[in-house]
């Protein structure tokens, strides 16, 4: 089931609708997110970095899991995070700090694995690139950087490199409302707005900048269309402009050069953009609290939904499980942790502990199956492994029986249902048979 | 015989002569016979000029002397000197007159003048150098001549190894004019050309008395060198770079290898040759020791030989650097073998020798004159050493007396004497300043401070317009801000006295700023540049952001600034281009808190006419971007908002469209488009009814002032944004209120068309509904603000009748009948408004008195006369 979910900055809660059929979902309660502060942890459960006041200086991210609207888990970071994303298996969250720092959390066994200065000033948005390998951020500085996740865990490369990032872009003069990448990994092209007005267009591959392009309101938020001829771009101005990419434009725009047109509701300024996973549905929240579904194609409303009075500033198109599905899901590790652990995670933690990581920091590729794709490999540190394997141990005296029990249960069952199954197939081959037989008798009759 | 004429005559006739017997005397010529047949043949001749090629010049490009191309390229290997010569000048006439001639026979020229190349004759080089330089390399400069190129080539190493020293220092010439019009060819050829630069340089003592000779070859070596790609210092790239054009981001790109690849072979030559350059400068030394002036040529000499070495050591250090930066993202370069030869062995041991003669001629006093080549040599010394500090390590000593030299430079205790002396002195403080950063990190501690005090000095005593500012600043950027491929902060800010000359620097440039003015728009970008980068990269809660806080005190200056007696004086800011303009908002941006101080005097740049909209909308985002992160008081903002609402100059102009009012009509656009965006900015703060009470207070104390009725129209509609139903406004601010707008409404009534009149321009209508419709909501919200409102109507119609009962002025009574019309007209609008209609007929008490007054003013005996 394809879901829009979005959140507010005042507490309205997480809202959620079913994107084709428009029916609203569970609302999530007590969230008041940040930009960029809202992620869906591989399609398991949902999580938001929260606004504080300044007064306290730890932040605040919160876990909902799909079928409860009650806050779950709260983790208390060292300082407020404003952006925050995961991974698509949902292995990770990072989050980007108020002080300029980038943290880096394994979900499973909420370990801050990494923390870095990232930035001069607090990160405003975080973009992992399509192969997550690269991390893209952007700052209130207007600095753009561009990490590689391999050589921000690699210690020693990182002393031997002259600089930890691998690109850091620095043309935009005021603070980068977003960035977003396009398909193709490390040759990818970056899109990113900034309050200066402008959304730069930089390549990945050569690490320059590409295009400019000045628009007549600030950008607060960029989508990209999947086939990357154009991007849209949020305006404050309540429009939705669209941007070219590839194709070559008239000199005598409207709004400008390179910008070929836009989408417009008279609405207050669009905060957020998100792409349905069919790439032709535009999901884009607005500050006057209401989420608009586009056509991209004829660039018509579809669908309107009403969060809350105030704005929304997160908006995300996920995929979230059925919960038939839910329970038959064949993964071991999930239904594992689901059995025996919380549903949920633990909380992450505050400080990168030192002392014992250092032994076993390495990260541990689960052996697959032959058939399945090398690429799909889950990644999970050593920790959370030898944590699961003593879990096993520990309960295979006891629950390893029941376990058997349950399966062989199971087992017998299933034959029952491939012995009925067969029982059908051949009931219905014989009719088959006999109808295209009698068919044939009575045509040469 | 004469007698025996007649006889014969009388005989004859006689005889009946058939025949005349005719004598003939010998000797004589016959006469033609009467019946001869003329067999002469007379001919004209026929003039076919294509047949006449081979002998007439007429159509033909000749030179002066009628000589044809082929004819003179014959010439040119002509036995004699002279011809060849007159040949070459020749060449030269004809191809300067007919160019289509050169393109056609190029070829056909360059194979015949090559030859010339090693001629005995010293003239006619000349001629043929002169003759390439001049005609032939530039009008073949567009279509390239590789094979040309390589014609020539192969002439050209023959006379670089010819006998004669003459025509292989010219051939050195020749190549260096190669080089000249066709950079690429060096890279072809270099190691077979750097061989022989080599082999003559060796025997250079046998050259040191002809020294104008060797420094022309030296001349080509210096240009060659040059190609060589080394680690140039540039100015960062975003400040100048123009964002490119391309149609398409993913369009195929042709993409040309920039780099000769192949280095090693250059390496291994330059590797020879380095040694050779300097044995060859020592040569030089014992010259500059006896008394006798050190003259012209062998300065030359001596300073190209100086640059020859820098380039080589900037190559090498290229190649070094290369080396290390290329850490897996762009392949390196060199092959792994090409390590050992970076000469990082043998290299330092010679040159270590060669900077032991630093300083040059400090033993005597000779003019002045002298006094600044030794100078110049000096300076091209230290800036080898600068260049090779990073791999050699000197010993203290002479570390001591670069030091020592380079502060006396800065702080100016070495001087040129000579005229053009300070044009010089700036160019070559230019092209050391940028060494003075890593210079600075890497010395001692005591030097550390008394280089930075010379730079300091320097930096201040630097004139405004001077161009050594751009290397000032580009120093400074370096050492104040994180360098931009490190990463890391190259001066420790920590200890204070770095941080006593790194905020002076920060205050210097706010005053340049100023001093500048708009004279060099580009410096000022730079600075502008510079204090954005300080802005955006200074630690927080750093003292350098606390030095950047403060700049904001003199910074207002830049802007505009109050003088005493209450008029404005502009500052830069206004007549600077629009890109800096745009770049000094920016920085706005990054004040921890913005003084109000400054925005006051930012108020004024934006109520001035000659600021360009876009920029006011500028300054209007990014100090709501500024409010959102709290760098400003929200009280200072809404009272700048306001300000800017209720003082902005709306061109007034009667909005019956004729032709010249359009100016002015596109003004009072540009107000609505401010309004707008100020309402914008309000209504996305957050919390409506404090900042209603806020704007309240101000736009309060701004309506006393009475403002025009545009700028209250915006005023009002700040307040209608912001309001709700019912109203939130306080007895005391209706009251006020009611005041101005009953005053504003008879204004405003003005704009209404009149209902006889069929052609209303829908324009007129527009503008109308703009004025009222924010009084309308008001009325709607308050029942209480309509009935004062009414009331001040009825009043302002019927306050005169008492008091100047009948004062026959017809301008009180012509002011008195349009203010009727203007009421009535009033009402009869708001009447047609639904809403309002229905707000009405609650007071209609206030209507009957107001209708009643009018009728007193009616019945008046004033109005009977």
């Amino acid at each position: 089931m394809e879901v829009v979910i979005a959140s507010s900055p005042v507490d309205a809660g997480i809202g959620c609708w079913d994107l084709h059929s428009g029916a609203e979902q569970l609302r999530y309660r007590s969230c008041t997110s940040t930009p960029h502060g809202l992620a869906c942890v591989g399609q398991r459960f949902l999580v938001s970095s929260q606004l504080r006041d300044s007064s306290s200086s730890s932040g605040t991210i919160l876990y909902w899991s799909w079928n409860k609207p009650q806050v779950e888990v709260k983790s208390f970071p060292a300082e407020p995070i404003h952006p925050l994303i995961s991974n698509s298996d949902g292995t990770y969250i990072i989050g980007g700090g108020s002080s300029g720092a980038i943290y880096f959390w394994e979900v499973a066994s909420g370990r801050l694995l990494k923390r870095w200065h990232a930035h001069y000033r607090a990160a405003t948005c975080l973009f992992l690139s399509d192969d997550e390998s690269l991390l893209v951020s952007g700052a209130e500085d207007g600095c753009i950087r561009v990490w590689s996740l391999f050589m921000v865990f690699d210690d020693i490369g990182m002393e031997m490199a002259k600089h930890p990032y691998e690109y850091s872009f620095s043309e935009h003069t005021l603070r980068v409302t977003d960035v977003v990448s396009g398909y193709g990994g490390c040759n990818a092209i970056i899109v990113s707005a900034s309050e200066d007005r402008t959304c730069k267009v930089w390549s990945l591959s050569r690490g320059k900048l590409l295009r400019s392009i000045d628009f007549p309101s600030i950008i607060d938020a960029v989508a990209l269309d999947p086939g990357e001829h154009v991007f849209y771009a949020g305006a404050r101005d309540g429009k939705i402009y669209i941007a070219a990419l590839n194709a070559e434009s008239t000199p005598s725009n409207i709004y400008g050069k390179h910008i070929i047109g836009s989408l417009s509701d008279n609405s207050k300024g669009v905060t957020c953009l998100a792409f349905s996973m069919d790439g032709i549905l535009l999901v884009s929240g607005s500050e006057d609290g209401t989420i608009r579904v586009w056509d991209a194609k004829t660039r018509n409303i579809v669908r309107i939904f009403r969060l809350a009075k105030g704005p929304i500033n997160n908006v995300l198109v996920v995929r979230r499980p059925l919960y038939s599905n839910f329970q038959t899901s064949a993964n071991s590790h999930a239904s594992l942790s689901r059995r025996h652990v919380p549903l949920l995670p633990p909380p992450l933690s505050k400080y990168v502990n030192s002392t014992d990581e250092i032994v076993d920091s390495g990260a541990i590729t689960v052996p697959q199956t032959p058939s399945s794709d090398i690429m799909d490999a889950p990644y999970l540190s050593s920790h959370v492994l030898t944590k699961q394997i003593s879990e096993l141990q520990q309960q295979s005296s006891a629950a390893t029986g029941m376990e058997v029990d349950r399966l062989k249960l199971d087992c017998k069952r299933s034959l029952e249902m491939v012995q009925k199954w067969k029982e059908m197939f051949a009931d219905l081959h014989k009719f088959c048979v006999d109808e295209l037989l009698g068919n044939d008798q009575t045509q040469t009759q | 015989m004469a007698r025996s004429k007649p006889s014969s005559s009388k005989k004859q006739p006689k005889r009946g002569v058939d025949f005349k017997k005719i004598k003939r005397k010998i000797g004589r010529k016959l006469p033609p016979p009467k019946n001869a047949t003329n067999t002469e043949i007379k001919s004209k001749a026929i003039i076919l000029p294509e047949q006449s090629v081979a002998s007439e010049r007429a159509g033909l490009a000749v030179s002066k002397k009628g000589l044809t191309l082929k004819e003179l390229l014959q010439q040119t290997s002509h036995h004699n000197a002279k011809v060849r010569r007159d040949a070459l000048t020749g060449i030269r006439d004809l191809v300067l007159k007919y160019p289509a001639e050169l393109t056609l026979h190029k070829l056909a020229i360059i194979e015949k003048l090559r030859e010339r190349i090693s001629d005995e004759d010293k003239v006619v080089r000349e001629t043929l150098y002169q003759l390439l330089k001049l005609v032939i390399f530039p009008a073949l400069k567009k279509d390239v001549p590789g094979s040309l190129i390589s014609l020539m080539m192969a002439y050209i190493f023959n006379g670089m190894t010819h006998l004669a020293t003459d025509i292989r220092l010219m051939a050195f010439k020749f190549f260096d004019l190669v080089v000249q019009h066709y950079p690429s060819s060096f890279f072809m050829y270099a190691e077979k050309v750097l061989q022989n630069y080599e082999d003559i340089l060796r025997k250079n003592h046998i050259y040191l008395q002809d020294r104008s000779k060797l420094k022309n070859a030296l001349v080509g070596l210096v240009r060659c060198l040059s190609l060589l790609p080394c680690n140039r210092r540039t100015v960062d790239p975003s400040y100048g770079k123009n964002t490119e054009t391309q149609g398409s981001l993913h369009a195929y790109e042709l993409e040309v290898p920039k780099e000769h690849t192949d280095f090693s072979s250059i390496i291994k030559r330059l590797e020879d040759i380095l040694p050779i350059l300097v044995n060859c400068f020592q040569d030089f030394i014992p010259l500059v020791h006896p008394m006798s002036s050190l003259d012209a040529q062998s300065f030359d000499c001596m300073l190209y030989l100086l640059r020859s070495i820098d380039l080589s050591v900037k190559f090498f250090l290229y190649g070094i650097d290369k080396h290390q930066t290329d850490f897996g993202v762009t392949k390196p370069t060199y092959n792994e073998k090409d390590m050992p030869v970076w000469g990082e062995i043998a290299t330092p041991v010679f040159l270590r020798k060669f900077l032991e003669v630093f300083p040059l001629n400090q033993l005597h006093n000779t003019s002045g004159k002298d006094e600044d080549k030794f100078f110049i040599l000096n300076i091209e010394i230290t800036e080898i050493f600068l260049h090779s500090n990073e791999w050699i390590f000197t010993s203290a000593i002479l570390m001591e007396r670069f030091l020592e030299f380079i502060e006396n430079l800065l702080s100016g205790k070495i001087r040129f004497n000579s005229r053009s002396g300070k044009a010089l002195q700036e160019k070559h403080l230019t092209s050391l300043l940028p060494f003075i950063p890593r210079l600075v990190s890497l010395v001692a501690n005591t030097w550390k401070s008394r280089l930075l005090q010379a730079f300091t000095m320097a930096f201040k005593d630097c004139k405004p317009e001077s161009t050594l500012n751009l290397a000032f600043l580009s120093a400074i950027e370096e050492m104040l801000l994180p360098s931009k491929r490190q990463g890391i902060l190259l001066l420790d800010a920590s200890e204070p006295e770095i941080l006593d000359h790194q905020i002076t620097w920060i205050r210097e440039l706010p005053v340049l700023l100023v001093r500048l003015g708009d004279t060099l728009s580009s410096l000022s970008k730079v600075i502008l540049h510079l204090l954005l980068r300080l802005g955006q990269y200074a630690p927080m809660n750093s003292s350098l952001a606390w030095e950047y806080d403060i700049m904001q005190h003199t910074l207002g200056e830049f802007y505009s600034m109050c003088l005493d007696d209450g008029s404005i004086l502009y500052g830069p800011f206004m007549k600077l281009p629009k890109d800096c303009q745009e770049l000094s908002v920016c920085c706005l941006y990054y004040f921890s808190s913005l003084d109000s101080l400054l925005l006051r005097s930012l108020v004024y740049c934006c109520l001035c006419d000659n600021l360009e909209p876009s920029v006011l909308f500028r300054i209007i985002d990014v100090l709501h971007s500024a409010y959102k992160i709290g760098h400003l008081q929200l009280v200072d903002l809404i009272s700048f908002f306001v300000t800017l609402v209720a003082r902005w100059k709306v061109l007034p102009g009667r909005l019956y469209t004729h032709v010249e009012n359009a100016k002015k009509i596109s003004n009072r656009e540009t107000f609505k488009a401010i309004t707008g965006a100020v309402c914008s900015c309000l209504r996305q703060m957050g919390d409506d009814a404090l900042i209603f009470q806020i704007v309240q207070r101000v736009i309060l104390d701004e309506i006393p002032l009475n403002p025009p009725i545009d700028n209250l129209c915006g005023m009002l509609r700040l307040l209608v944004i912001l309001d709700s139903r019912p109203t939130k406004l306080s007895e005391q601010s209706i009251i006020i209120l009611s005041n101005s707008i009953s005053e504003y409404l008879i204004d405003a009534a003005s704009y209404i068309p009149e209902n006889g009149d069929e052609v209303t321009d829908s324009n007129q209508i527009s503008i109308c509904q703009y004025y009222l419709v924010p009084c309308f909501f008001l009325f709607d919200r308050s029942d209480k603000l309509l009935n004062l409102v009414l009331d001040l109507m009825g009043s302002s119609i019927g306050e005169d009748n008492s008091s100047l009962a009948c004062n026959h002025d017809t301008q009180h009574t012509l002011d008195l009948s349009s203010r009727i019309v203007a009421v009535v007209s009033i009402l009869l609008y708001m009447h047609q408004d639904i809403k309002i209609r229905r707000r009405l007929s609650s007071c209609k008490g206030e209507i009957t008195r107001i209708l009643q007054k009018m009728r007193l003013q009616l019945i008046d005996p004033c109005w009977e006369q």
